[in-house]
């Protein structure tokens, strides 16, 4: 956490956007919460399954613990980075940030911190890069 | 990650979810998706990460979770190969089907 999934039509943000997004919602996430850089995960994803009523969409997810006003900010910033970097017009775009607690997580086998409570240990967490992201979803119904 | 890890992964988290919540088999689900190189950042930068994320029955214990978590972590890095700092897992609350 934070994991923001960016859902647009197929091949509608090429590489050199996807990279800016990226660095800007980083950018963004840690100038208005103080969280370490490497806790800032973007993905892409393509939205041919008619997930969201917006062809473009921001899914975010937080640690919880945050004051709503903070929140909205926050995703109001993201926002506009998105529509800046791709041009993509505002009724366009959709978003959400949900929350869980910071306790149903774990990284580099730690579970994380709430937020505000990131000792050192945790900025200086290493940054693996340049590869492929999988995910695995498991439920347990 | 090859695909071919996969059979094993879903293997080896049905048994945990067995073993550490008294899950019965058939009713885990595990599902792959693969997130290409270029699509995934992590601090700004292309990832190496991989996430697996949960739903688990609500009001399960802390120190359960945590155990679930983690065993999670050393099956995941022993089968794939990757370093504990490639991976997150998350377990959380399954949401209430009016939710």
């Amino acid at each position: 956490m934070p994991y923001y999934r960016c859902v647009a039509p197929k091949d509608a943000i090429p590489l050199e956007q996807r990279q800016r997004v990226a660095q800007a919602f980083t950018d963004v996430h840690c100038g208005m919460t103080g969280a370490p850089r490497n806790f800032v995960h973007v993905t892409f994803a393509a939205n041919d399954q008619g997930e969201f009523a917006e062809p473009y969409y921001i899914d975010g997810g937080n640690r919880a613990g945050r004051p709503a006003e903070l929140k909205e900010r926050l995703l109001g910033e993201l926002r506009r980075a998105f529509r800046d970097i791709t041009g993509v017009p505002d009724d366009q775009l959709g978003g959400r940030i949900t929350e869980g607690p910071a306790s149903w997580s774990m990284e580099g086998g730690h579970v994380l911190p709430e937020p505000g409570e990131e000792g050192p240990e945790w900025r200086g967490h290493r940054v693996p890069q340049h590869g492929v992201v999988a995910a695995a979803e498991q439920s347990n119904r | 990650m090859a695909p071919s890890l996969w059979p094993a992964l879903q293997s080896r988290l049905t048994d945990i979810a067995a073993d550490v919540l008294g899950a019965s088999p058939d009713r885990v689900e595990v599902e792959f998706e693969v997130i290409p190189h270029g699509f995934g950042f992590r601090g700004g930068e292309l990832s190496t990460t991989s996430l697996v994320r949960g739903q688990i029955p609500p009001g399960c214990a802390q120190e359960v979770r945590v155990a679930l978590m983690r065993t999670i972590c050393d099956m995941w890095c022993a089968v794939t190969g990757c370093s504990v700092d490639e991976l997150i897992v998350s377990a959380r609350d399954r949401p209430a089907p009016d939710s």
